[in-house]
């Protein structure tokens, strides 16, 4: 079973702090829904929410098209893996696994039964007796979610299990979890601050800042088309160049910056901007080319101040005049070797496409 | 450097003397119990003994303040470690406003005297039993009822205390995760909040019931009627001292120092598993030791032996051969009282009779000495080495019964610093 | 209020809300703020026999603490001097007696904490919790025995020559003031041990290394850190010496009354509750006006003085 989770008008309060505003979110049944944000953007409030332990102070949660007010988190469809795990210490790992049984007076054998088929289903058979403590860190991940799919939940819900691990297992664990998800095929809703999780493993991805989505979207559309200044500085890297919008012509914005006219895409979130607006335009590093020629729409003179070697990429620096943050550019090592030196003044270039002006807001911090 | 060292020697000492302070006390009063002086005292040593032991178990009265201890310390665990409990709980779910107040009422009692907090448990419930016309047979007016809940008054702040401390590693996620996963609220209490707080439910139980069998100061004003082993032993105490109270006391203190012991296990069992827990959350890997189950702790199977060790020795030291060294002593005594009796005999022979006169009383011997027949020139009897003698035992009447028979009367005075002694005893407790 | 009630219920499922609401309630109401109101309402009626309690016989006055200050109306003295004498002492002596408790365990606690090293440090920590557990009025018996004319003091002091008779250690009081100071003093030494253990080793050293002299270490690093181990030492060790029992009526001389046992005395023997009640209530407000001078004096909070 799986279903749909739907987040109408929810605000919620703290006394006088906000930590959701008037959030609208419709989660189809049997995706993988990332939040993606900061840390005390809110993200994890809503989680709470659907999950049942508070209740928005506006709006509504339905879950499977049922209002869920009132509806205690041991009464609710949904299970939820914390981000510590809270794996019970005092009890061994089938325990564990068969605890939402035991409580519901499940038989010792059948919860035993089931207790060996998810470990089967996590790649861990037959360890059921262990204690936890003496369990690795992945294996431990994978007894939580072997934890929460015996509830036989509608919804999964997952606090960033994630942010624990080292980096190699992150990694290992993300096509697992992803792997998972689609064997079960109930609804995934993960929490997270690291955008190559939530990119790599979602169907969709909702931004949060200060309580408030800033947008919604499959990873592309998040990383290609972000609609406020939030996302494109907080998902990937993105140089920025701050203006004034001069003129508007279809989906495309003229903006007088301090390196120059730059000629960029115009995002498509609710705000749309108008000649005379703050607009920031951002680049990303990939998109930006050392120009030959008028090939490109936008040009910008910069000086090279740094290059780093990478590995499979570099990375080049560039002052640019009127401009106090460094651009960045990053090329693939295809083996030829870089023609410039620091200190050379070079022209930079990037088709309009590349480019995005969003109206002026709030940036993420760097 | 030199004065360096003389401070550090000087330290030493000092730490040395506040042992021996700490202890000194408690090992003398438990050597006069195997001393079979009939005078609670180690010099001089006469017959290692547990007769004394012997005498308690006759003792009516002592098994039954000894019963109602054991039945009111049960009924104060019973009281206070849920009461405790509910309070520490509480503490984390108050309003932050309220928190210090509600914290300061709690902890309270632990500083209040001991003497009020009975006084106002006495008042209190007999006001409460005369609005309810109850009679004065009711529980109201119950000593045992009145003494459980005068003493779980503080005693459930030590448990709320054991368990805060506990409580403040207890990670709340885990019973969210058991919410989740579909527990009760009651599940959740029984299965992942009881289990993580059962050592402290031990040891909380342990200090209550040891706090209960040890207070007196509560005690003795709500136990109205009734007698607890406490005011027993206070009322044995101040009608004067024999060595069946230090005897006495070394069985409370084995029993005390046996319940220490294991409060002691439990904790340190406790701090094992937590070391363990926050390992695990430090997502270290952690071997599996073999479940150390509670009877098979090599703490609890050393304390174990000691006991029995120590009881089984003392006993047949106590009892072998006491007979043949009593016999022994009361010879040698003998054998002194009549040197010295022929001494003063001889002695007295060149003394001017008339200097006959009351003898003066020692200033720090008590006031209230019965005149000595003796004359001025037996004053030299009241030194120190007289006063070893016994206090008015038995023994010490038949030896007066002898010497007496020997025709020596004037000589009774020789007993009297030992009259003295035990008359001191009981007085400094009669106010 | 509503909602915060409705989440507590929420929170903690309506079963364990009752248990934990009804307990704390009964606990907090029925044990320990009623009594006391209790008490303090009956310190201030006239003292009549049992039946009349609650009866219009048994009305207000103030006569029980003007009985402590002057005394009864048939005395000729103006004031209570017996009563206000043995008060006036039992608060000094208790005083007295926190000071040497004081003085004692802060060097045994900076030895014990700082100077003494691992095993030998651990094992001396854990035999200070022995004597705790011993029963009060052993301890007192202890002194007696110990005390006593024939006991081992006297007998070692007339051994060496140092006196050539017993002394009375009782009836002057030295028995009595040893022993309260001995009945509590592990609630000195745990808080000052407790505070002085997690001052950090190097500012010691820091302060060394800068000249300073032992005693000055001690003056402008040690005791400011210890601080609020040494006031609730000295709190705990104040209220519980006021309100000893035990080691006055064992140890007490005939002309060494505590203020308790005139308690006791009014309760047991002259069978006059309310007077009783009133003294209670005279030292229970002493004693909280003294603990909290200690908190003003020294900035302590209450919370760091019960742990």
């Amino acid at each position: 079973m799986s279903a749909d989770v739907q987040l109408d008008q929810v605000w919620i309060r703290f006394g006088d702090f906000v930590a959701a505003r008037d959030v609208n979110i419709h989660i189809q049944e049997g995706e993988f829904f990332s939040f993606l944000g900061p840390s005390g953007c809110g993200k994890t409030t809503l989680l709470r929410a659907v999950s049942g332990f508070s209740e928005p102070s506006e709006g509504r949660v339905l879950i499977g098209g049922r209002d869920m007010a009132g509806i205690g988190p041991n009464k609710r469809p949904t299970a939820l893996i914390f981000q510590n795990l809270a794996l019970f210490p005092l009890m061994t790992v089938w325990e564990n696994i068969a605890f939402s049984l035991e409580v519901k007076g499940v038989g010792t054998k059948e919860r035993r039964k089931k207790a060996e088929e998810l470990l089967e289903l996590i790649a861990l058979p037959g360890q059921g007796e262990k204690m936890v403590s003496e369990l690795s860190g992945g294996q431990k991940q994978r007894v939580a979610i072997a934890r929460a799919l015996a509830a036989e939940p509608d919804v999964l819900l997952l606090d960033e299990p994630l942010s624990a691990l080292d980096l190699k297992l992150r990694q290992h664990m993300r096509t697992e979890l992803r792997a998972i998800q689609q064997r079960v095929g109930i609804t995934f809703i993960y929490i997270t601050h690291d955008q190559g999780e939530a990119l790599t493993m979602s169907d969709h991805v909702a931004v949060m800042s200060q309580g408030i989505i800033q947008q919604v979207g499959d990873g592309n559309t998040i990383y290609d088309q972000p609609e406020t200044a939030f996302v494109a500085s907080f998902v990937g890297e993105n140089n920025l160049f701050k203006g004034k919008v001069s003129e508007i012509s279809g989906d495309y914005a003229l903006v007088d910056t301090s390196a120059g006219n730059i000629r960029a895409r115009t995002s498509k979130g609710e705000e749309r901007l108008s000649a005379g607006d703050e607009a920031y335009v951002f680049i990303r590093p990939e998109s930006l080319k050392i120009a030959n020629a008028s090939k490109f729409d936008n040009r910008i003179g910069a000086n090279i101040k740094q290059q780093e070697f990478e590995g499979s990429f570099w990375q080049v620096f560039f002052d640019v005049e009127g401009s106090d943050r460094d651009v960045k550019l990053s090329t693939v090592n295809d083996g030829s070797t870089l023609i410039h030196k620091v200190g050379d003044r070079v022209d930079l270039g990037f088709s309009a496409d590349m480019a995005i002006a969003t109206p002026a807001g709030e940036l993420a911090a760097e | 450097m030199i004065s360096d060292h003389i401070r550090k020697t000087f330290t030493i000492l000092f730490v040395l003397g506040f042992f021996a302070y700490l202890f000194g006390p408690l090992i003398i009063m438990s050597l006069t119990a195997f001393n079979s002086s009939a005078f609670p005292r180690v010099t001089p040593w006469e017959c290692f003994s547990v007769e004394w032991f012997q005498f308690l178990g006759k003792d009516a009265k002592l098994i039954e303040g000894l019963q109602n201890s054991i039945f009111i310390g049960i009924g104060v665990v019973v009281l206070a470690v849920p009461l405790g409990l509910s309070g520490a709980l509480m503490l984390t779910q108050v309003k932050e406003r309220v928190r210090p107040w509600y914290y300061t009422v709690t902890i309270s009692p632990i500083l209040v005297p001991g003497v009020v907090l009975g006084i106002s448990t006495l008042l209190f419930w007999d006001r409460v039993g005369t609005m309810f016309g109850a009679s004065r047979e009711s529980v109201f007016y119950n000593g045992f009822f009145l003494t459980i809940i005068g003493q779980a008054t503080f005693i459930s702040a030590y448990t709320m205390l054991v368990f805060i401390s506990r409580l403040q590693r207890f990670d709340r996620v885990q019973e969210e995760a058991a919410l989740d996963l579909g527990a009760t609220h009651v599940q959740t209490f029984r299965k992942i909040l009881l289990p993580f707080l059962k050592p402290a439910i031990a040891s909380a139980a342990v200090l209550a019931f040891l706090a209960s069998f040890e207070n007196y100061n509560t005690t003795v004003f709500t136990i109205v009627s009734e007698s607890t082993l406490t005011t027993f032993l206070a009322a044995k105490v101040r009608h004067g001292i024999n060595p069946s109270i230090s005897a006495l006391a070394v069985v409370i203190v084995a029993l005390t120092l046996f319940g220490a012991a294991l409060h002691e296990v439990f904790k340190r069992r406790e701090l094992a598993a937590e070391k363990e827990s926050a390992r695990i959350a430090k997502g270290e890997q952690v071997t599996r030791k073999s479940k150390n189950r509670f009877i098979t702790d090599p703490a609890v199977i050393l304390i174990f032996l000691v006991t029995v060790a120590g009881l089984g020795t003392v006993y047949f030291a106590g009892t072998m051969g006491l007979d043949e060294c009593k016999a022994a002593v009361k010879a040698e005594k003998q054998r002194v009282v009549q040197e010295r009796v022929k001494k003063r005999q001889q002695k007295s022979m060149f003394q001017d009779a008339g200097r006959q006169a009351l003898t003066p009383v020692p200033e720090g011997a008590g006031a209230r000495s019965r005149p000595a027949p003796g004359t001025s020139n037996f004053q030299g009897l009241f030194s120190p080495d007289n006063l070893e003698g016994q206090a008015g035992t038995k023994e010490t009447e038949q030896e007066q019964e002898k010497t007496r028979a020997a025709g020596t009367e004037q000589f009774q005075g020789i007993f009297a610093p030992q009259n003295l002694e035990e008359q001191s005893g009981a007085s400094g407790e009669q106010q | 209020m509503g909602r915060y009630w409705q989440e507590f219920f929420l929170r903690n499922g309506t079963a364990l809300a009752l248990y934990l609401l009804i307990s704390v309630a009964c606990w907090m109401l029925l044990m320990i703020i009623l009594p006391q109101i209790f008490m303090l309402d009956f310190s201030f009626r006239t003292n009549v026999p049992p039946p009349l309690w609650g009866t219009e016989a048994h009305g207000y006055t103030l006569e029980h603490y003007q009985y402590m200050v002057y005394g009864s109306a048939q005395s000729t003295d103006s004031y209570n001097f017996v009563d206000l004498s043995v008060f006036g002492r039992t608060i000094l002596t208790a005083i007295f007696v926190t000071l040497i408790d004081v003085a004692l365990c802060y060097p045994v606690a900076y030895y014990l904490a700082h100077v003494a090293s691992g095993g030998w440090a651990r094992l001396m920590v854990m035999a200070l919790i022995v004597p705790f557990w011993v029963n009060e009025l052993l301890r007192a018996f202890a002194f007696k025995i110990m005390f006593g004319s024939t006991g081992i003091i006297n007998n070692f002091l007339v051994a060496i020559g140092i006196l050539d008779q017993p002394f009375d250690f009782i009836r002057n009081g030295v028995a009595l003031y040893s022993g309260l100071s001995y009945a509590y003093i592990l609630l000195m030494i745990f808080p000052i041990y407790n505070a002085v253990e997690s001052l950090d080793k190097n500012q010691i050293e820091a302060a060394r290394d800068l000249g300073c002299p032992w005693w000055r270490i001690h003056w402008r690093v040690v005791i400011p850190h210890a601080k609020p181990g040494i006031t609730s030492g000295c709190t705990m060790v104040f209220m519980l010496t006021a309100g000893a029992l035990a080691a006055p009526q064992i140890l007490g001389g005939p002309s060494s009354l505590w203020f308790t046992q005139i308690i006791y005395q009014a309760f047991n023997q002259a069978g006059n509750w309310a007077r009783g009640s009133a003294y209670a209530i005279i030292l229970l407000s002493t004693s909280i006006i003294f603990v909290l001078c200690m908190m003003k004096i020294f900035k302590v909070k209450l919370g760091e003085i019960a742990r």
